[in-house]
């Protein structure tokens, strides 16, 4: 098992490797120069130089990246080519709130489609499977920034009630944080719903097809014991999988909601990054991100065979 | 091919997605009969005017006709999808049969290039597209469709392994057949199930990331009416003229839900493992 | 079974609750706002609404559309900045409230004649860290501006300052090259700050620090959130400012903005027309407007095989319709305008009756054969993603020249490489806004001189170089005037660019905040407000 686990955690280098190459390079390859945009209209010959010089913008882009990238491994990731501000505190700041708002989502999303995905899958090709399954597919059709902003409108005319200004940590003032995100949690967790809920009816259908059920339910255990001892347990590996994935996905989507409900998160500052042309904080901020998103799915790798004892650790 | 038409049939979720889907598209194919005025002819005189017999669906900002828009925006929007799904799913189909069939090397070098794609969040890898590229419409269907290659190729290559190890393609190796020849008459239409299902449901994917990117200004470029253009147009104006978000989000819904309800239901039917 | 339903069951409830607590808290936000709006003599209670903020305090809360882009005042051209930097540093001399220059850092100036300026600065006058102001510091920050490495974008406001002395403690002379009639007006620009010597050599630069003599202190900068400002106790004007502090709220989406000012979450936000419109009925909302210095525009490239030709701009200007611009983008909040804007009072001309405003048709298209393109030509309009009106402006000019056969395609940017096709001219047709300064030589010099630093067209005509090199050393005022009218003349026929329309902005206020009035020449002057 050890062996296992070390052995997939040194894959991930490479892939990390692979995102600092595949980021680096294409952010150089942005139409637009870096120094210019940063100075603006009333930029001069002398000033350009000078910021070229000082991010090392004159060099070939290959000993650009080799700069980078022997700073990254040793955890200095620069600073930003227009605050001069490091780069590092300020990605992990901004990612503790993405991942709270991350996990209050797939929070919301869980308490809102696993019970369904359970009473749909028991209930197949009922008038109750039925509604639940359209009702989640609706979750899933509705573009999330038009949630956001029928939402924003109807709560402020209807209830004059906007989320607060100002963001504040969940330790500081956890009332009121929680206050901040649960709009937009609430958004992206009816987005997630549907998904979850689909994976949970699914398995619980797979699972009660099988025959250990069947043998159970032959020898008389009553059907709510089935359902929660044996089916729902089984179909939790795969139901995993999904939130594992979910959650990777969602801390790179949360960037429009971000932007709408002005949350300081790395959604947001990859994008005013880009928007911006400050290179150093958009592959710091994308490598960061991809390092989480590909750690996360290596937990549920590992949570899933160790769930599942049919797997092997080859 | 029959048995499948006919279960599609029994299958009523199903079959309103198949409905919904095949509105979708003759919409889309019949845009210039169905839509009284062209898309971006601005009626000056009548500007954010409600719904009426004249104006259908009411007019936006600049007096455009929003049911022409919506009906031209079906063109559009399943033009993204279509297209950028369908780059997705060649390379991906590609590179899947190529890693799962050879294995060794050429799977190795394969699928590491496609962890290192998969590990970037979609939206930001489609936006990092874009910024270098610039926004357009073409250029959005080619970020959608790189961001959904390694999907595709995972997919793809696993569904070759589980074959592969199959008895008959053992058999077929054995008395000499091409590897070519295994591929394309053995595996490829093996994998299809699996691939179809996904297609349909990148599709949906696909056309909500284009009204996504059209929200940051990176998708579609107006005045040409994508859905999500019309969306991100209309924002600023929900409260003065809602109609003019109501009609492209619902027809948003419409199809994105239509497509996963067919989705949903290939995914049954196709599904060995839920065959009775 | 049963018990399954029982644990859905209880799950649901658990959520509603979950929601229920949440409106809840929107229930007790409702009504402090209304005690709020009806209790006009009630203690702070507005600030309660942010929940743990003592009360009594003076605090205005204000919706920022973009996040500052830094705090080098020297450097940093973004509105978004500016806002927040013009209220922790002074200059040394600014407008009042009817754009007249008066006293500022400095108490008094003179020119000893007309090629040397000389400034008196307040004495004891001290940075928010303690060091007190002297002539050196003026010094220092006029020469960061100049130098070239500093990358300063008003350094060619002061381009006929040959140099700058420190005469006295407290006396500074600037001498110039050339006289200019515009260096006075040129120092009141929030850019020509002063700053401290040391804080910038301690920091490296002022980005993320900022160390002023203004009204404000920097107390907290979160990115992409807010910027808290407190009140500088040592301020050297007698009882300003009113507020404790001003906090800045990084809001990008208008709707978010919209939503907050009504539910009282902020103070103050700019707004679209349209958006404003819709507060009009809002009792506890006050809506101001007032002209700004802007314009919209369109700008040719003059090195362009088709736009090279004055018939085809001349064509052009003749098929774009500008109050249409002016109705559909703006709400018909905007007023048709020349290269100044028409809030520059008596420097700017009226532009309505001028033949290449008539939105004559037949003329447009008489010009475009005559130029040899009788069926039109087809041509690419830039424009940048993140101004919803420059699009808008784009569309309607699609739709307005498609009448004289000129077949348009827009292609839309983001703001970063907007900047950069702007300064290489790499559109045929880029459609923004300028803004035109609050003294006319920005507005026709700096533009569109040959050598102006932002004549980004590659437009040179020599007979308009003489006229407004004329205008900038020319002191009289009445033949200064009348100098800039021939100017703006001769510009409208060549249409370098076209000149569209300038708009209204909108300042929407809760009625808690009072003594507040926005000017064109600073929309945000709050030195007097005070909070209910």
């Amino acid at each position: 098992m050890y062996a296992y686990i070390i052995r997939r955690l040194l894959m991930v280098i490479p892939v990390l490797f692979g995102v600092s190459i595949v980021i680096f390079f294409t952010l150089r390859v942005i139409p637009g120069d870096v120094a210019q945009t940063i100075l603006g209209t009333s930029a001069t010959e002398g000033s350009l130089a000078a910021l070229r010089s000082k991010f090392q913008l004159d060099l070939p882009v290959y000993e650009q990246y080799f700069l980078w990238i022997s700073g990254v491994v040793v955890g200095d990731f620069g600073v930003s080519m227009r605050t001069g501000a490091e780069i590092l505190p300020e990605i992990l700041s901004r990612f503790a709130i993405t991942f709270e708002l991350t996990l209050l989502a797939a929070f919301i999303s869980w308490i809102i489609a696993i019970p369904l995905g359970i009473i749909a899958g028991v209930k197949r090709n009922t008038k109750t499977d039925f509604s639940v399954r359209i009702i989640s597919l609706l979750g899933v059709s509705v573009p999330n920034f038009a949630l956001a902003t029928i939402l924003i409108l109807v709560l402020s005319l209807a209830f004059n009630y906007s989320p607060p200004v100002g963001y504040v940590g969940f330790f500081e003032d956890p009332l009121r944080n929680l206050q901040i995100l649960f709009l937009p949690a609430f958004v992206l967790g009816t987005g997630m719903a549907g998904a979850v809920m689909r994976m949970t009816r699914s398995s619980i259908l797979e699972i009660l097809r099988q025959d250990f059920i069947r043998t159970i339910r032959a020898k008389g255990v009553k059907e709510r014991v089935v359902i929660f001892n044996h089916a729902f347990k089984n179909a939790m590996i795969p139901i995993l999988t999904i939130i594992g994935m979910q959650i990777g996905v969602l801390l790179g989507g949360t960037v429009i909601i971000e932007q709408i409900f002005s949350l300081p998160g790395l959604g947001q500052m990859v994008l005013t990054g880009i928007n911006q042309r400050d290179f150093t904080v958009v592959q710091g901020a994308i490598l960061f991100i991809a390092f989480v998103f590909v750690m996360i799915n290596l937990l549920v790798d590992l949570l899933y065979s160790y769930l599942d004892p049919r797997i092997t650790y080859k | 091919m029959k048995e499948f038409t006919q279960k599609i049939m029994e299958d009523k979720v199903g079959l309103i997605g198949l409905i919904g889907v095949l509105f979708v598209v003759i919409l889309a194919l019949l845009a210039p009969v169905i839509a009284p005025y062209a898309p971006d002819k601005m009626h000056t005189m009548n500007v954010m005017e409600s719904p009426s017999s004249q104006f259908l669906f009411g007019t936006d900002e600049f007096g455009r006709d929003i049911f022409s828009r919506v009906v031209y925006g079906a063109q559009v929007s399943l033009q993204v999808g279509l297209i950028a799904v369908g780059i997705g799913a060649f390379f991906g189909l590609i590179f899947g049969l190529l890693a799962g069939f050879y294995q060794g090397k050429t799977d190795q070098v394969i699928m590491r290039v496609m962890d290192v794609f998969f590990a970037f969040p979609d939206i930001l890898l489609a936006l990092t597209i874009i910024a270098v590229l610039g926004p357009s419409l073409t250029n959005t269907m080619i970020a959608i469709g790189i961001v959904f290659t390694p999907v595709f190729t995972r997919l793809v290559r696993s569904a070759v392994l589980t074959i592969k190890e199959n008895e008959y393609i053992l058999n077929a190796k054995a008395v000499g057949v091409s590897n070519f020849k295994i591929i394309i008459k053995h595996i490829a239409p093996n994998v299809m199930a699996p691939f179809i299902v996904q297609i349909t449901l990148a599709l949906s994917g696909a056309i909500l990331t284009e009204a996504g990117l059209s929200f940051l200004g990176l998708g579609v470029q107006p005045p040409n009416p994508s859905w999500g253009v019309m969306l991100n147009e209309s924002r600023a104006y929900m409260e003065i003229a809602p109609w003019m978000m109501a009609f492209p989000v619902t027809a948003i819904i419409i199809t994105i839900f239509c497509f996963n309800l067919l989705g949903d239901s290939l995914r049954d039917l196709l599904d060995p493992k839920l065959k009775q | 079974m049963r018990n399954l339903k029982i644990f859905v069951i209880l799950l649901a409830i658990a959520f509603m609750a979950f929601l229920a607590a949440c409106s809840g808290d929107s229930g007790e936000t409702d009504e402090t706002n209304a005690e709020t709006s009806e209790e006009t003599n009630g203690e702070e209670e507005s600030s309660e609404t942010s929940s743990e903020e003592a009360t009594g305090e003076q605090v205005l809360r204000i919706a920022n559309d973009q996040e500052p882009a830094g705090l080098d005042p020297h450097i940093t051209p973004a509105h978004s900045s500016v806002r927040v930097y013009s209220k922790i540093y002074s200059t040394l001399v600014r407008f009042d409230e009817n754009m007249e220059i008066t006293a500022d850092l400095a108490e008094d100036w003179d020119w000893a004649d007309d090629q040397t300026l000389v400034f008196q600065l307040r004495e004891g006058v001290t940075f928010h860290n303690g060091d007190e102001v002297t002539a050196e510091d003026v010094v220092f920050s006029f020469e960061r501006i100049l130098d070239e490495e500093t990358g300063s974008h008003i350094a060619s406001y002061f381009s006929s300052v040959d140099s700058i002395e420190a005469t006295d403690t407290y006396e500074v002379t600037f001498n110039l090259s050339s006289p200019d009639a515009t260096l006075l007006t040129n120092f009141t620009n929030s850019s020509a700050a002063i700053i401290n010597q040391s804080v910038l050599e301690e920091n490296g630069d002022l980005q993320q620090v900022a160390v002023g003599t203004g009204p404000f202190k920097l107390e907290e900068w979160v990115p992409d959130n807010r910027v808290t400002l407190l009140k500088n106790e040592d301020y050297y004007m007698e009882g300003q400012p009113a507020l404790d502090s001003v906090e800045y709220y990084t809001m990008v989406d208008e709707a978010s903005r919209l939503s907050a000012i009504r539910t009282g979450e902020v103070d103050m936000t700019t707004l679209t027309a349209q958006s404003s419109e819709l507060l009009q009925n809002e009792e506890s909302i006050n809506v101001m407007d007032y002209q700004t210095l802007e314009y919209s525009y369109v700008g040719f490239d003059m090195n362009h095989e088709i736009l090279s030709d004055q018939n085809v701009r001349q064509a052009l200007s003749l098929a774009t319709n500008r109050e249409g611009i002016a109705d559909i983008v703006w709400n018909g909040q905007a007023t048709v305008t020349g290269p100044i804007a028409p809030s520059m009072g008596e420097w700017s001309i009226d532009v309505t009756e001028h033949e290449l405003y008539s939105n004559d048709l037949d003329k447009a298209r008489q010009l475009l054969e005559e130029a040899g393109y009788p069926d039109g030509f087809e041509i690419e309009i830039t424009t940048a993603s993140t101004y919803d009106d420059m699009i808008d402006t784009a569309q309607i000019l699609q739709q307005q020249w498609a009448e004289i056969g000129v077949e348009a395609t827009i292609k839309q940017v983001e703001w970063a490489e907007y900047i950069d096709i702007w300064s290489n001219t790499s559109a045929d047709v880029l459609v923004g806004r300028n803004g035109s300064g609050s003294d006319p030589d920005r507005a026709m010099n700096y533009f569109f001189n040959s050598e102006g630093s932002a004549n980004v067209w590659g437009f040179a005509d020599e007979a308009y170089d003489e006229i407004v090199l004329d205008g900038k050393t020319t002191i009289d005022q009445e033949e200064r005037q009348e100098i800039y009218v021939e100017a703006q003349n001769h510009l409208l026929d060549l249409s370098p660019n076209l000149f569209l329309v300038s708009p209204m902005n909108y300042v929407a206020v809760r009625d808690t905040v009072e003594n507040y009035q926005p000017y064109p020449h600073n929309a945000e002057y709050i030195l007097d407000v005070t909070k209910k």
